[in-house]
Order: structure tokens, then sequence, then C-alpha cells
């Protein structure tokens, strides 16, 4: 009996290459640290092993969460197009045919799902654990869930709202609205405010960092909630101004170049590294996305690989001194590789349609580099310039507290910075912060939610290339303004529901 | 001669007999039937161990004394019991048509086929397939009812899938448990191995059993659910050794390739449907600077080939099996086998090679007065297998351009003279488009070496004071140690990297030849199980009973490390991919399971059997609360021929009713889940999938607590037969019912709710029904000639009855070539599990596809998902059937197995079936298309986008009968003295009737795609015993 009792503590197994969190505690002091890192990690990352491994059930290479915001915001908006015909990137740069079976949207709603309870797992962990910096990295942690659950507002419109209160509970969570959740994510933003640093390592969220987010969600409330919030929008995005510390950098190609560590205007970026930080995902899928053998050399850009994909409109470059970009002083206008390829994208299929972006790159400015496969190139989730346009727009819109003065500087500040001719107060409409912020903002991410704020995403009054699967544009219903929740989870959860138009 | 198995029957009287002289008793036994010498019949003094064994010609000659009774017992025939009445005795043997005296192994213990009370089929070495046998699986493919076997392709190592009843769980292992000579052994396969069932040779197996039903199963609860089949191995024999030699060349060929364009097709194909691409047709041609003139049929400029790369990558492959063992006894007392086998198997692709060699012992003393028992089993397997880039070099064989060379003998080529498609980057020659498949085929060398041994003893003892009572333990040990090393040759594409310290095209490039990657593991398993047996006949109503009671214990212990290699990818030299947290790269995992089970036999008037058992169970997947399965099951026999009203009646030999009842266990979802599944950890980031500076990364691993026991019950209803004279017809029915509960399936999680997307969890219920037929007719029996046939069939459907929260979920094995986590299959309550999902393409009046129209079910006037239907993938029917015929010196036999029913979906359509597949997409290459003018793929598909890919268009009907063998044997016994040999000849997989498109509707998985193909083969050899 004793002989039995002996092996039956044998199944009892101990791993032994993973840890339990007790190992992990003891074996590294910084743990919590490595475990927030993750965290972060999450937006650019596929996974724990190398570029070919994946958190979730997706593809490695297609699904990382910062693929799904360039897909999700850049290629659907007026800006940027895909030329791969892939199955499902296709209908989103052709803003048509979306349906909930399409993975890209899966992908995202994935990744934001991923990164929520890995947030709130950590969230419970921390309360068992004795660290001087607890509420540092409390505050971190819900910046985190807040930034993922943003993607959910802005993009699903609506999901389940997973907390650490309800980790671990297996009946499945009841839908909330858009409405709730932005409640939710205001508050955890308000608290995070206080929780986090006025400055805090590279790559990690300090107050601005948290602000930012919160004026963003401010900025587009009226879409979110019915409610515009503008007045909200300008004090946070003042008190990033103001407080913050950032400063414009001299030059804007430093902004998205390899080195872009040495940022002073870089407020939140999502980290890469060509050896350390691997990933199909980040700025790699940009900087290779927009790089083709056929007209280009791609160790112009350090770059070890082309994918001949990304090619911007004339939605972009034709903002540029009508189009004309090689008599345009503007900095910014330099930044499409035109050679051999057509100003009109008279078929986004193919490649020398339409001009290449080359605003990303591997290349450092500050000193010399050599060509990679993958990118070290941080991308800048949220920086000055952005604020100073937030700022002019909330200006713009009246918002209590905001000068048009003030705004006039910011605008001329960002123009200037690119060698672009300052404007006058008189000039200062939502048009043209509207244009000013594609020419700036472009392929940062942002440009579809800003096409909705100004109410020129669906119908007729605004029309580019390719929108709605025609050539000159046509118009696309509203029901495009929230993306269709994907069958996985609606499958997975039957208390979900589809969004109307899907 | 017919190779037959001699099998040892132990005596179990012990009778006093009075001592007589010692006389020399000699004779020749003979089949009654044929008058054929019988060799290898055992002679056994009853109530001693002292026995012999018949020579070639049917002699024996043994010591004994006048009254002693000689048993003569022989596999397939009756015993006949003679009492020593002279010197001389000669003895005929009456074949046992009805084999019910057979043995049967059930685990645990032995029966025989009258006696068993569950669903036993019992597969012997007569029965086996014949031919080209590289692995022991292919010995039992399509010869018994209700069970499937459909390996993964043509590959030498192969793995087979294995179902019984169609398996029972969704995304658990399916795969029936195997035990061989009393050790369940590992489901996990060494690094290099894909069919754990190759590393037994399969001229040692003596026998199958197949049990099917939850009695049967049972007392192997824990891994029970999707029965068990049970191999055991020859053994010694008492008498002088004999000797088997056999040896066999094997030529296989490609059956059936895919319907691409050669490479006039293809540039007619450009011409007409790409004219803006007729320029990246075959190579530049140096001599001219012309560009085609698309107004001219000629390619101008080029220099067009005509490749078949289909060709270029299959051989004629050429086998070579030897074995040989030896039979007999040590010291006169120590019955032993020993064989020793090799076997060098080319596959039909290029550099798929396999080499093993096996050897293997099997000890069977007897000590104390036969009191104990001693089994001692060792197998030792060494095998070596060029594992190639399969899905590499097969796709690049269908997508590269026909009309671009193998080889390039111009004097610049740097790939070692393999053609090789190249774009100018700035300063660099980039490599594009498809790699040549025959350089990815001979520029890599993966050597997946395994060294292996299995080896156990079981102690039988009969207790001195207690006969009835037998204490049995077996421990057994399988372990191996598998090294992976995978090499690149000098100039090979995959290593080719810019060298960024120049600038000159001409050479400014370098390869890193050497090893690329390498996995050492190690793997022990450890069986230790004993039990107690007690068994009583008795007078009366119960005519005998016995009991048994045991406990089972098992670990599994999988220890290896991977060496990765990167380049660097500015120097482009090689290195060693460390990870600091983990610096080994080493991974581990252990699995231990451990058992009680308790049986009980009762007969009742030797016309009523009654079995029960029980059994518990603990996995170490499960958490301590979860850990414990209950495994109960009963059946019922009624062997009706023993009633009055039946005994007399000369026409019926045979006639049993079973019923059975019992509960079976399913916990290997490692291939899923891993082995911790239940148990929160964290895993340390790699060396590229770090983030913040400063800090490892850490990354929380998903698990479910809740984990628990899958379970399954079956009901079972079966009927055994055997009539007219000679068992002319006999055979068995079965009809089964089985539910299964708790599924384990990897689930989309409900979002948020979990670490990841999806993970395993105890979900639901389905519901599986089904028969089988097992049927024998002997048509001719004469002196002469024998002719008999045998066939079976199944049927099982199963319903997936429950899945808790959900209606539905993904069948993750069911991926569609169009992107990673596209399935077609689904597991929907109220449908067959894994049944396709699709849209119902809609035609034109001349039958052709109308490219993304779908028919609008619902007709609520837009085709979406509430449009799509769901069509079973698995087939519902198989079956088997072949015949075996003997005419003097010649044997001819033939088996033959398909299905009925089951769909495949033909995945080629789906990735080289549209007419812009052709033009590049990201490169400046042309891809190779289906023959689109022969009607392989239709012009109406342009692209395949959106919805396109879920159409019933790729779906077709996958029914088929194929032919597995056709053999052809002469027997030649009186060429040399004491030597028997038989040549023979067979053909595997000469033919195969279908309708499906593509080139193989037998798919597991119903996915065709990038499918290794099994060859067509013709065997020659011969078998000599000596």
């Amino acid at each position: 009996m004793a002989l039995i009792q002996g092996c039956t503590s044998d199944l009892d197994t101990e791993p032994q290459v993973e840890l339990t969190l007790e190992e992990l505690l003891n074996e590294d002091p910084d743990a919590v640290s490595g475990i927030l890192s993750r965290l972060y990690a999450s937006f650019a990352l596929s996974g724990p092993d190398g570029a070919g491994s994946s958190d979730i059930d997706d593809d490695a290479g297609e699904s990382p969460f910062l693929r799904g915001i360039v897909n999700l915001q850049d290629f659907t908006a007026d800006a940027m197009k895909n030329r791969w015909g892939d199955d499902g990137l296709d209908q989103l740069t052709t803003t048509s045919n979306w349906d909930e079976n399409n993975k890209f949207f899966r992908y995202l709603y994935n990744r934001i799902y991923y990164t929520i309870p890995q947030a709130n797992n950590l969230l419970l962990v921390l309360r068992d654990v004795d660290l001087d910096n607890k509420d540092q990295i409390e505050g971190e942690v819900r910046f985190i869930r807040a930034l993922a659950y943003y993607y959910l507002i802005d993009c699903f419109g609506k999901g389940v709202l997973a907390t650490e209160e309800n980790y671990g509970t297996s009946e499945p969570l009841s839908e909330v609205d858009r409405l709730e959740l932005f409640n939710y994510v205001e508050n955890e933003l308000l608290a995070a405010e206080e929780l986090l640093p006025a400055t805090n390592e590279y790559g990690r969220a300090n107050k601005s960092v948290g602000r930012m987010l919160l004026a963003k969600l401010y900025m587009n409330a009226g879409v979110y909630t019915g409610t515009e919030r503008f007045d909200d929008a300008a004090i946070y995005v003042s008190k990033v101004i103001d407080e913050g510390g950032y400063t414009l950098d001299t030059d804007f190609v430093s902004i998205f170049s390899g080195d872009n560590f040495m940022s002073s205007e870089i407020i939140f970026p999502l980290l890469a590294d060509s050896q350390t930080s691997q990933s199909y995902g980040n700025t790699t899928y940009i900087v290779n996305g927009n790089l083709g053998t056929e007209t280009m050399t791609l160790s112009d850009y350090d770059a070890e690989d082309g994918w001949s994909g990304h090619r911007s409109t004339k939605a972009w470059y034709g903002l540029f001194n009508d189009g004309d970009l090689a008599n345009s002083t503007d900095d910014r206008a330099a930044l499409f590789w035109t050679e051999g390829h057509s100003y009109e994208m008279t078929d986004y299929k193919k490649w020398t349609d339409g001009y290449p972006s080359i605003k990303f790159r591997n290349t450092f400015f500050y000193s010399a580099s050599s060509p990679t496969y993958f990118s070290s190139t941080d991308f800048p989730l949220f920086r000055l310039a952005d604020a100073y346009l937030m700022y002019a727009e909330c200006a713009i819109r009246g918002a209590a507290g905001t000068s048009m003065s003030t705004a006039l500087g910011y605008v001329n500040a960002v123009r200037n910075r690119s060698n672009a001719s300052s404007v006058a107060q008189s000039d200062l409409t939502l048009d043209f912060i509207m244009d000013e912020r594609a020419r700036e903002l472009n392929l940062e991410g942002h440009r579809r939610s800003d096409l909705i704020r100004f109410g020129k995403f669906t119908g007729s009054s605004y029309l580019w290339p390719w929108k709605g699967n025609t050539l000159n544009g046509t118009s696309i219903p509203d029901t495009y303004k929230l993306f269709p929740i994907p069958l996985t989870a609606l499958e997975a959860n039957e208390n979900l529901t589809q969004n109307p138009g899907y | 001669m017919k190779i037959r198995r001699m099998y040892l029957l132990w005596c179990m009287f012990l009778v006093p007999l009075v001592q007589y002289a010692q006389i020399t008793v000699q004779g020749i036994v003979t089949d009654e039937a044929t008058q054929e010498p019988l060799p290898g019949v055992s002679v056994v003094i009853k109530g001693t161990s002292q026995g012999t064994a018949t020579d070639f010609d049917g002699n024996y000659v043994l010591q004994a004394n006048l009254g002693d009774t000689l048993v003569f017992s022989y596999i397939g025939f009756q015993p006949k019991e003679v009492v020593v009445s002279s010197g001389t005795l000669n003895v005929t043997l009456l074949e046992d048509t009805t084999l019910l005296d057979e043995v049967v192994v059930i685990g645990y213990g032995t029966t025989t086929v009258k006696d068993a009370t569950g669903s036993v089929s019992s597969v012997t070495t007569e029965d086996f397939n014949k031919g080209a046998i590289v692995s022991t699986d292919q010995l039992l493919t399509g010869k018994t009812a209700g069970v499937r076997i459909t390996n993964n392709g043509g590959q030498p190592d192969s793995a087979p899938n294995i179902r019984i009843r169609g398996g029972s769980s969704l995304t658990a292992n399916n795969n029936p448990l195997i035990v061989i000579d009393g050790i369940p052994v590992d489901n996990t396969n060494p690094a290099g191995v894909s069919n754990p069932l190759t590393l037994i040779n399969p001229n040692d197996v003596e026998s199958f059993s197949i049990l099917k039903d939850a009695s049967a199963t049972a007392i192997y609860g824990s891994r029970a659910s999707n029965g068990v089949i049970i191999i055991t191995t020859k053994k010694g024999l008492t008498g002088e050794f004999k000797f088997n030699f056999s040896t066999n060349t094997t030529v296989s060929k490609v059956g059936k390739k895919i319907d691409m364009m050669d490479g006039t097709t293809f540039t007619r194909f450009i011409q007409q449907y790409h004219p803006d691409f007729t320029n990246f047709l075959g190579i530049d041609d140096p001599t001219t600077d012309a560009t085609d003139d698309l107004a001219t049929e000629a390619i101008e400029g080029r220099i067009l080939s005509n490749t078949d790369w289909q060709d270029a990558i299959y051989r004629t492959a050429i086998s070579f099996d030897h074995n040989l063992s030896a039979r007999g006894s040590i010291f006169k007392t120590v019955p032993i086998r020993l064989s020793l086998g090799y076997t060098e198997s080319q596959g039909l692709v290029k550099t798929s090679d396999y080499e093993r060699i096996t050897s293997s012992v099997k000890l069977t003393p007897r000590f104390m007065d036969d009191h104990l028992k001693v089994d001692f089993n060792a197998k030792g397997i060494m095998s070596k297998k060029n594992a190639i880039d399969e899905s590499g070099a097969l796709s690049g064989a269908v997508n590269m351009d026909p009309t671009k060379p193998i080889y390039d003998n111009s004097a610049d080529n740097r790939f070692g003279g393999y053609y090789q498609n190249t774009v100018l980057d700035g300063d660099f020659v980039k490599l594009d488009g498809q790699w040549n498949p025959v350089a990815i085929l001979m520029q890599r060398y993966r050597p997946e070496r395994v060294n292996k041994i299995l080896a156990n003893v079981e102690l039988d003892y009969k207790m001195h004071f207690l006969p009835e009572l037998r204490a049995v333990a077996n421990v057994g040990i399988e372990a191996s140690k598998a090294k992976v090393k995978e090499t690149y040759v000098d100039n090979s594409l995959a290593t080719y990297k810019q060298d960024d310290t120049a600038t000159d095209p001409a050479n400014n490039y370098r390869f890193n030849p050497g090893v690329h990657y390498r996995e050492n593991q190690d793997i022990v398993n450890r069986t230790l199980e004993g039990y107690l047996a007690y068994s009583k006949d008795l007078e009366g109503p119960i005519h005998n009973f016995d009991v048994q009671a045991g406990y089972s214990y098992q670990n599994f212990k999988n220890d290896g490390n991977k060496e990765e290699y990167d380049y660097d990818t500015s120097t482009g030299e090689r290195f060693l991919v460390v990870d600091p947290q983990n610096p080994t790269n080493r991974y581990y995992n252990e699995l231990n399971l451990q058992s009680f089970f308790g049986r009980g036999n009762v007969n009742f008037y030797d016309k009523y059997l009654l079995t029960v058992s029980f059994r518990a169970d603990a996995s170490s997947l499960f958490s301590k609360d979860n850990r414990w399965g209950y495994f109960p099951a009963a059946a019922l026999a009624w062997k009706v021929k023993e009633e009055s009203f039946l005994k007399d009646v000369d026409a019926v030999n045979n006639l049993k009713l079973r019923l059975g009842w019992g509960r079976t266990g399913q916990q290997d979802i490692t291939g899923a889940v891993g082995y911790y599944p239940s148990l929160p950890l964290f895993e340390a980031g790699s060396a590229t999938s770090q983030y913040l500076s400063g800090y490892a990364l850490y990354s929380a691993k998903p698990y479910n607590s809740d984990l628990t026991w899958e379970k399954a019950e079956t009901y079972n209803a079966g009927l055994d037969f055997g009539l007219f004279e000679n068992n002319m017809i006999n055979g068995s029915f079965d009809v089964f019912y089985r539910t299964t509960k708790d599924l384990l399936a990897t689930v989309p999680v409900a979002p948020g709710q979990a670490l990841t997307s999806s993970f395993v969890k105890n979900v639901g219920e389905t519901e599986s029904k089904g028969f089988e037929v097992n049927l024998n007719v002997k048509a001719i029996t004469q002196e002469n000639m024998s002719l008999e046939f045998y066939g079976n069939t199944s049927y099982s459907r199963a319903e997936v009855t429950d899945l808790q929260d959900v209606s539905r979920i993904t069948a993750s094995e069911s991926g569609i070539p169009t992107g990673t986590g596209v399935n077609i299959a689904y597991h929907a309550v109220g449908y067959q599990p894994y049944s396709a999902w699709v849209f119902r393409q809609l035609y034109d009046a001349q039958g052709n596809p109308i490219h993304g129209a779908f028919a609008d079910f619902n007709g609520d006037g837009t085709v979406d998902n509430d449009d799509r239907y769901y069509k079973t993938l698995r087939p519902n029917w198989t079956f088997g059937f072949g015949f075996n015929f003997n005419y003097g010196k010649f044997d001819l036999s033939s088996s033959f197995r398909g299905q009925i029913g089951g769909q495949v979906y033909n995945s080629r359509r789906l990735t080289s079936g549209w007419v812009d597949k052709a033009i590049p997409n990201n490169s400046n290459s042309l891809s190779n298309v289906l023959d689109f003018y022969s009607g392989a793929a239709d012009f109406n598909f342009v692209n395949v986008q959106g919805n396109v890919p879920f159409s019933d268009y790729f779906l077709e009907d996958a029914s088929f009968l194929r032919c597995e063998n056709i053999v052809l044997g002469y027997r030649l016994d009186d060429a040399l003295p004491n030597v028997s040999m038989r040549f023979y000849g067979a053909l595997n997989n000469p033919f195969i009737i279908t309708k499906y498109d593509g080139q193989d509707p037998e798919n597991f998985n119903a996915i065709d795609n990038n499918f290794y193909p099994r060859p067509r083969s013709f065997t020659v050899g011969v078998n000599v015993d000596f």
C-alpha cells in the first residue's frame, strides 16, 4: 500500500522548462516586469517563440496586433492600398464585401481578447506579490488593457467586459454596448493616470501616454457614444503637450527610422528590434510591405526583403502641391517612391500603379546601418505632432479652454518642421485638419477613425480610389463604420450578436 | 506450404500416471484432409513439459512411456490426444475450421473464441496482407470490420490513422490503444518517427486481437475509448531449431499524377490569358535582346523548356527487405525465438529514404513444474530516415513553371547546377518565386536516427499451495534515443545570403553549408503491472469462474532539446540561436497514468458466460480533484449452440449471442495542449521574442484546471455463427450504440475568458451507432484445391448531440490552403462530426460552375453564412474483401477494400485551379496551374476570394474501391532436403476505382493537399524454411 501511495504521488508531474509563478518569482526578481513586458509586446509580437510562433490560433505572420491596426485602420481608408489580392485583405482594401468570415477582422478581435485576459491575469498576480513599484505596474497594466479595449470600441463597437473580477469564469459573459465599454475605459484611464509615473522607461506608459489615449477616446466620443466630449479631449491633450516634456523632432524622417528610439517626439512607441524583437506584424510589415524589387532597391532602406504589397494613393500624395511631388517643398512629399510608378491607381493589384510609401524604413537616421530582414524601427503609436493636430481640431470645434492662436502655432510647428509653408488662422478648418492629419499621420494607424469622426468614411461625401471596389470610388453603407463581429466569436459565445448590416 | 504458426498449449491437468518403461516413439503427422505432412506440430506428453515438434516432413521422435498420452496440437487444427501403445504413432489432424479454440488475447489474460464475451476480432498470420509490407499496420489494412486504417500517404513510414468504429473523440487522440506483448505503448512518436508501428518488424507479428466494444476494452480503461489492438509476437518452440529466411525486392512507381499543364500548354495558356507576361516564360536567351512579339505564336527572346516537375521529383523506387529468424529451445527446455530484419525502403519522392534494422528475442521458459512461467521479450530497432521537405517539394513540383529547366549549366550558375529564377535587387541577385523543387530535395540532408528498445518480462506464478491462484507481474520499458540533424550542402538555395561587404552582383553572395538544425531526444516509458487471478472449475450450475484484480503504473517521459540556427542578417553567417532563458532549448514532457482494475468471469452450465469488470484510472494531465475516472463494464454471452434444441442440428456448428455494456475513458489531449494543460505556468520568451529592454519576457500559458476524463459508454450486441458442413459459412455480426460525454475538444474560448483564443475543454456529447459484418465462405475444400472468400463491411454514423454553450466548433485539422486557420469542417450539433460547412455552388446551363454564385437557401436575397449547409466528410461505410485460392503448389490471393460515401476537398483546384494563379503576385515568376484545357479546372474561376473556398464545388465523392494486393506464390518442397521454399510475386495497390478527379480519394482528413502519393508496386520474394 505504501508502495502504491508513493506511486500515486507520481501523478503530480512537474514541468522542467515552464515555470510556476512561485518558481518564476524566486528565479527572477524582475519577473513581474518580465510579464509586463509581455503585455506591451502583445501589440507587436506574434508569440513567445520567434516570429513564427503565435499566441492565438491565427497565423503568426498575419495576425499580430499592429499589423491588424495597419490593415484595419489604413488599408480600409483612403491613403493606402494593398495589391496582393489575399482573400480578406482584398476586401479591406476595396471596402467591399465585408463579412463575418473575413479572417482579418478575426485577427484583430482575437488579439484584443488575447491582451485583455493576459492583463487581467497579471492584475491578479499583482495582488499576491510584494513590489516597490506595484502601483505603477498596476497603472501600466490597466493602461494596456484600456488600449486593447479602445480598439474594441473603435473597430467592433461592442463585446464582453472581461476584467480581473470575472477572470476564470467559464459561463460565457454577456455582451455590453459601446457606451458601457466607453465608460469603463474612461474610468480605467482616469484611474491609471493617477497610478502612472510622470516619466517611465522607454517603451512603457507614463502619465502622458495614458492621457493621450484618454484624449483620443474623448475626441471620438461623439462617434462612440453619441455625445461629443471635445472639451475633455482638449483638457487631456493640453496636459500631454504642456506637462509631457516632448518636443518635435527636427527632421520628420528621423521619427520613422531604425534609430527612432532617440526621438524626443514619440510619446508611446511599439518596439521592434531586428534581432531581439522580431515580428512579421510590427514595422517590418510596413517597411517590407512598401518595398518591391521590381522598381526599388531594398538596400536603400536597409531592408532584405520586399513584399511588393502596399502603395499609397493620390488621396494621400495628391495632398502635396496638388500631386506635383517633385516641386513640393514639403519634406513629407518626398516620402513616396515614384520612379517606375504611375500616379493613378488604375489597377490596385498592379504594383506599379500608385506610389509606395517610404515614410518608414530600417535605415538609421543618426548613424550608419546595414540591411536587416526584420525592422528595428519602433512604431510611433502616439506622438507629439498628433497631439498638436488634435488640439487644433478641438480648437476649431470650439472646445472650452482652447485658443485658435495656440492651435495655429501648433499646426505651423508641425508644417514648418517639414518645410511646409505656414498657414493662416483663417485656413484652420476641419477640412484642412483632416488633410493635414493625412499628410502628417497617414500609415500610423489613425486614418479610418479620423475619417469616421469627420463624417467622411461612409456615404459618398468623400470618395477615394477603390472605395467600394470601383476605380474612382463609390458610396459605402454607414454600417461599414463598424467591422463585423468575427464568426468564431459569435460561435464561442452565443451571447454576442452581430453588428447591423452583416 | 502454408505458413502456419505453432502454438504451444500448456497442459492444465496433472494426472498421476503409472510408470511404464520408456520407449522411443516416432511417427508422421499429416493433415487429414490433404494428406500433406504437417511441420511444426507440437507433440507433448500430457501432464509434463516434455515434448518436441515435427520437422518439415511431419516426422517426430521422442521418448515416452507406454500408456503416456501424447497431445498433438497445431494452430488451426483440432488437438488430438493419443495413448502410446507402440513405437510408431502416425497421426492425422483435422483442420479446425471454426477456430473456436483459438486463443484470443483480451488484456490481462486470454480466452478462446468460443468463450469470448466481447466483440473481439483476431487476425493471424495467414490472414495478413502480403507483398510490400514495411510497417505492422499494413498487415491489417482492410482485414477486419469496423477498423479503418488510412495512412497519411506513400512515405516509407507514413503514419497510419487507425479508427475503430470511427473513433469517439473530437480533439483527443482517436487512435486505439496499442499493446505489444502486454505493454501498452506510447501514443507519442519519437522525433524522426511518423509511424510507431514501423518499429516492430511485421515478420515478428503472430497475431492481432482487436477489442472493439466497451466490455472487451474496459479492462484497459483509461485509454480504451477508441478500442485496443493487442499485438502478440511469435514465440520459440520446444524441440530443434527451425529457421526461416525471407527476402523480397519491391519496385514502386507513382500512380496518378496531378493534371498540371505541360510546357507547351502553359505557353499557350499564358499567351491566351495573360499576354502581358509572355516575357516571363522560360529563361532569357542571351543571344538576343528581343522581347516577345505578341502577334506571333513563338516566344521571342526566351528559351523555353518543357519540364514535368512531378516527374522531376519522383523516381522509380526500389526497396529491399530481408529477415532471418530462428525458433527452438535452448538447453532443451527454454523456448526461444530470435529474429533479425533489415529493410531499405525508398520513397517515391527522391531522397525520401528509409532504412531499418530490427532484432528481437523472445524467451518463454517455465520453472518449478510449470508453476512459474516467464515471458521475456526484447526488441531492438535502429531506423534512419532522410526527412524531406515534403510540402516544399510536392507543392513546388505543382507550382513551378513548366517552361523552366531543371538544371542550368551556365558558367555563372551559383546554385550547384540547379536552375533558379532570380531577380536583381539593387546590386544583389535575389531568389525569386518558387524554389526549384529538385534543388529543395537534393540540397538538404536530414537524417533522423532512432534507436529504440522495447523490453518486458512477465512472471506468471501459480501458487504451490493454491494452484487456482496466480500472481502475475509484468515489467516493461520502452526507451528510445532520437537524433535529428539537418544539413545543407554547399550552394544550396536555403543558405544563399547577401554579403554586405561587397557590392558586385557577380560575387556579393555567400553560402553557409553545414548543420542547420539538430534535435536530441530521450524517451523513457516505464510500465509496471501486477495482478492476482483466481480461477476455479466447479460442478453444478457454475461451470467455472475466475476473478482478477490488479494495479497498473505507467510513466512516459520525453526529454529533449533543439538546436536552431539562424543567419546573421548583415554578414550572412550562420549562428546558433541561444535563448538565455533556456540555453539548451530543452523540452520536457511527462505523463503518468495509474489504475486499479478487477474482472470476474462466470460460466453457467457452459452456456451462459458473464463478465464484469471495473477499473479506476488516474491521469497526471488533470488536476488532483479531477484526476480519477471510474470505468465499469459487463457482458453476457449465450452459447445458443449448446442448448438442447440446437445441439443436434448439424447445419449449425456454432451460434453465440453476445451482449455487452461498458464505460471507457479518454485523456490523451497532449497533441493539442501538451502535458501540463491543467496548471497555470509561465514560459520565457525566446531570444528573438523579447520586448522591454533589460527584462526577460515571460508569457502566461493558457490552461484549464477543470479538465477531466472524457467518458464513452457503449452498448454492443453480437452474433457469432458457423453454418453447414465444415463451417462452410461462418462469421459474425455486431451492432453497437455509443455515447461519449464530457468530450475533450479544442474549442474557441469565449472571447476574453482564457489566455488564448482556443483551448481544450470538456464540452459535450456525441452519439454513434453502427454495425459490422464479417463473413467467410469456403467455396471449395478439396484435397488439392481450396478456395475461400472473406469479406467485411461496417457502417458507423456519429452525431454531435450537445456542445454546451455553443452550437458548433471548428475542426482544426480541416485547414484548407487559403491561409492559416481557415477550416472547412465543423463539429456541429445535430450533424456528424467533421462535416464540411459549405455553400451550394450554382452551375450554368452547360454544367459549368458560375464563379462565386451560390444558392440562397433561405431566400433572403443575400448569400451569407445562413445559406451554408453541412456535408459529411468521413465515410459511413467501409468494406474489405478478398479470396485465397490454393491449387497444388500454387497459391493465389487478393484483397480489396474501400469506402462508400465520404467527401474529399480537392485543394489543388483551390491552389492551382484559377486563371490568375499563373501570374506573379509579389515576384517575377509564373506559377503552373491545373490543365484547364483538359477539364482539370474551370476557366470561370479567375480568383478564389471571399466565399469561393467554401463552395461545395471543391468537394468530391470519395468513394473508392482499391485493390490492395494480388499475390501469386509457388511452393517448392523437395528441391533440397529439409528445405521448404515459397516464391511469390505481389502487386500492391495495382488499381483503384473512383470518381474522384484528383490524385487519391483516400485521405484521412479529407483535405487533398500536397499528398505524398501512394506507390504502385511490384514485389518478388522468397520465403525459405529450413
